[in-house]
């Protein structure tokens, strides 16, 4: 079953909900690492993997996205409250947001901090500012501002996942897992 | 009478010599046309910065290269790679060291045509208080208002100590630096 329907997930879209899960949790590691470690190799190559990875997610949610506004989503459980549809809504728009805007603005501080860089040794990275470090610092800030943020919601979408599967008891969660999941 | 022909003698003699002069002739460096650049490598891909000042003074026929000789002085203070984090970085004594090494210094020992207008000066390369024997390969061209000298070359780093301690390994910072010039020349006097 490729597409989703009515009350499943269809592979791809499993497949890009968990491929990007493990790539974002790594990512927001390897982006605390090297942001905090010494200056180093070491260092160098934790923001070499974490701007390869970040550009990897940026083609993997603009694919993903495209796959999104092609399937329909499968519906909310019957009876959820009006507030719980809204935060269900907000997270998950928010986490397309952030998981757009948290590479881009990656992508402007290294640009603006010219550094040159090629995406896992491979692809040249174009800059799309122009180099100036007036705009590399307070988008640096920006950018890890926003990994709060993604913090947050990422606490919220999985608490809530625990909540329907243990609380409500309801297929939200399973539907998303691997295999095929008829309750 | 004998005296001004003594005179006339000399004043010939004066006057060959500046219709002839000595076969290697003095050259200048224009600084405005001319650049020195050093490309590194950070994660494979190229990384290039400029020394801003630096002179070249050569003597040299392009037809006649033997007892042909360069000098090159560079202030490695004004080195810049246009990176804000790594210009600071590499005045550090684990890089260029600017307080110990301000000035690095290529001389000639040797010049010779290699084929055409491509020559090669061999000669010792002394940065960072290291002197290693170096090969500077160069192409000249030639024109009326004076001559352009181009070149590139390959320097370990780790010869001179550039990248001390952990920075010596080549993963992340490649072990390769090459050097490419063009100067704009003109005759001296």
């Amino acid at each position: 079953m490729l597409r989703n329907d009515a009350d499943f997930w269809g592979a791809p879209a499993k497949l890009f909900h968990w491929v990007m899960a493990a790539l974002i949790l790594a990512q927001i590691v390897l982006g605390v690492m090297a942001a905090s470690w010494r200056l180093s190799p070491t260092k160098l190559n934790l923001f070499f993997w974490h701007k390869s990875t970040g550009m990897l997610i940026l083609l993997l949610v603009a694919l993903r996205l495209l796959w999104r506004l092609a399937n329909r989503a499968p519906a909310l459980p019957e009876g959820m409250p009006v507030w719980e549809r809204a935060a269900a809504q907000l997270s998950h728009g928010l986490l397309y947001v952030l998981m757009i805007a948290l590479p881009v603005t990656g992508w402007i501080v290294n640009s603006a901090s010219n550094i040159p860089f090629r995406i896992f040794w491979l692809i040249p990275l174009p800059a799309i500012v122009a180099p100036d470090k007036a705009t590399a610092d307070p988008v640096a800030l920006v950018h890890g501002g926003l990994v709060a943020l993604l913090a947050l919601v990422l606490v919220a979408h999985i608490g809530a996942a625990l909540r329907h599967h243990f609380v409500k008891r309801n297929a939200v969660l399973v539907r998303m897992l691997p295999g095929k999941w008829r309750t | 009478m004998k005296q001004t022909l003594v005179r006339f003698g000399l004043c010939a003699l004066i006057y060959a010599g500046a219709l002839h002069p000595a076969l290697a002739a003095d050259w200048k460096m224009d600084p405005a046309g001319s650049k020195l650049e050093f490309i590194a490598t950070f994660e494979k891909t190229a990384a290039p910065g400029v020394f801003k000042e630096f002179d070249a003074r050569l003597r040299f026929d392009p037809d006649k290269p033997a007892g042909s000789s360069l000098e090159v002085t560079i202030k490695v203070t004004s080195a810049d790679m246009n990176i804000a984090d790594v210009n600071k970085e590499i005045r550090g004594k684990d890089w260029f060291d600017y307080a110990g090494f301000p000035q690095a210094e290529f001389r000639s020992t040797d010049l010779r045509r290699t084929e055409g207008n491509r020559y090669l000066a061999r000669g010792t390369l002394s940065l960072k208080g290291v002197k290693q024997p170096v090969e500077v390969p160069f192409s000249w061209t030639g024109a009326a208002d004076g001559a352009t000298m181009e070149g590139e070359l390959t320097v370990k780093r780790g010869a001179f100590g550039i990248g001390a301690g952990e920075w010596a390994a080549s993963e992340v910072i490649g072990a390769d630096v090459k050097v490419k010039f063009r100067v704009k020349l003109h005759k001296a006097g």
